[in-house]
């Protein structure tokens, strides 16, 4: 047995185990907090990229064309040293809440490409038929294109989630305590990179396959309705 | 304003230069390395070979569902701590070999995903003229298939180039590092030079996005499903 503690001594990890528990309490809070709110943001980007109003198509064009060729750790010090600069009430934010405003304004344009996509996959007519039958603009996105658009969105949207999940290991770089923090501690205060990496690696294998299950059973669960039928 | 800004970005050219041909040698050492050891486990994957799907499945989850920082992590604490001696590498070692495999990773996925999508009729046909299985691989199927990963693989390129920012954590001194040197000459103007660094990673990663839209829209593409 002797041979699994040089290599792996689960009993420095069990001494550390509260602080895995917290780390990855905070993972998941950040996690959560940002999928909630880019998911939001990402509806709203999704209905102005469909806007005919070049005005209000543009501006948010540029700021998804940033998100997406610049890389999240710059974004993360840009948020972090940026935004007290150019709002004064964020400087008494906790290091949390600069994380989790990162993380939304990364993830929100990949929220709304996703979703974009799931509204245009609705049938034409759907909408059109919506109109004819005298509904109004929100009346028609809430009971006619929303409710088809999600079944094709769900599956993609929980792959986003996995994404997203990873992207928070980037918060300890500006030092919020997460789930990669408490791996870090382990390794500076007892330099077991063993029982440290592994362990974070092995959580973080966890959060996924349980996204990958619900991935797997969303889209078996949404497969059945008919404009599911067609496009694949 | 202007010439204060101006003469921090004169100052600071030379390394910002430097850090970019790092990031540039850093990221087409992983499209290179990760693209040519994708393609192969994706055509070993599509062939459905018993034992070895099950496997390379799982080295493709294993490195889908961790986060690239904590697989620099292991690469460059864990592996050398091993013992074993060609594993004892250099930090600049541990990166391209980390972020190689974790290229890799999504390059097979979509070379899987592409072979899937030729019809299946296609490589029937090539059966029905006599053709072996790697003929019919080689003939029929991947030049098929691999005009379909062009768009993709763009985008798998720029993720790349995304992902070497994360490399300053271990000290490789390239663009980002580079920026967080320059902040320690300039303490003041930490958003500027943040600014200017996202500037140069725009430069070099939007051409490359829209290129990939352009082929998208042109050839098409096999979008694996689980592609983020």
């Amino acid at each position: 047995m002797s041979w699994i503690l040089d290599f792996y001594n689960y009993k420095i990890v069990a001494q550390y185990l509260d602080r895995f528990a917290t780390g990855m309490a905070a993972t998941l809070t950040a996690a959560g907090i940002s999928l909630v709110l880019s998911v939001l943001l990402g509806i709203l980007i999704a209905l102005v990229m469909l806007s005919k109003k070049a005005w209000l198509r543009r501006p948010v064009a540029a700021y998804v064309a940033f998100i997406r060729a610049t890389p999240l750790l710059v974004q993360i010090y840009l948020v972090y040293y940026g935004l007290p600069a150019l709002l004064p009430f964020a400087k008494s934010w906790s290091d949390m809440a600069f994380g989790v405003a990162a993380l939304t304004l990364n993830s929100a344009p990949y929220m709304g490409e996703i979703i974009r996509a799931g509204i245009e996959s609705v049938p034409r007519g759907q909408f059109e038929a919506a109109k004819g039958l005298g509904m109004t603009y929100p009346q028609r996105l809430r009971y006619v294109v929303l409710p088809q658009a999600f079944a094709i969105t769900l599956p993609p949207l929980l792959g986003q989630t996995a994404v997203l999940i990873k992207d928070t290991s980037l918060l300890s770089i500006i030092t919020v305590f997460e789930f990669t923090s408490a791996g870090i501690l382990l390794n500076s205060e007892r330099v077991r990179p063993n029982e440290s990496f592994l362990t974070i690696a092995l959580g973080y294998l966890a959060i996924y396959l349980v996204v990958l299950l619900l991935t797997n059973k969303a889209r078996a669960a949404l497969a059945g309705p008919a404009w599911n039928a067609g496009g694949r | 304003m202007v010439e204060r800004y101006w003469n921090i970005v004169v100052a600071l050219a030379p390394f910002l230069w430097k850090g970019f041909l790092e990031t540039l040698i850093v990221s087409l050492v992983g499209v290179v390395a990760g693209s040519l050891l994708g393609f192969l486990i994706g055509v070993i994957r599509s062939q459905r070979v018993a034992g070895l799907t099950g496997l390379l499945g799982a080295y493709i989850h294993c490195l889908r569902g961790t986060p690239f920082l904590v697989q620099l992590y292991l690469f460059y604490f864990v592996l050398p701590n091993t013992g074993i001696s060609w594993l004892s590498w250099d930090s600049r070692t541990a990166a391209f070999v980390a972020l190689s495999i974790y290229t890799s990773s999504y390059v097979a996925e979509i070379v899987a995903s592409a072979i899937d999508a030729v019809p299946v009729g296609q490589s029937e046909a090539a059966t029905a003229v006599g053709m072996t299985r790697l003929q019919r691989l080689w003939h029929v199927v991947l030049p098929q298939a691999l005009k379909l990963t062009v768009a993709p693989m763009s985008g798998v390129y720029v993720m790349i180039i995304k992902s070497t920012a994360i490399l300053s954590v271990v000290g490789i001194s390239e663009l980002t590092r580079q920026g967080e040197i320059a902040i320690l000459r300039y303490p003041r103007d930490i958003l500027f030079i943040y600014g200017v660094i996202a500037a140069i990673y725009f430069l070099y990663c939007y051409p490359v996005l829209r290129f990939a839209r352009w082929m998208e829209k042109r050839v098409g593409s096999a979008r694996p499903t689980e592609l983020d």
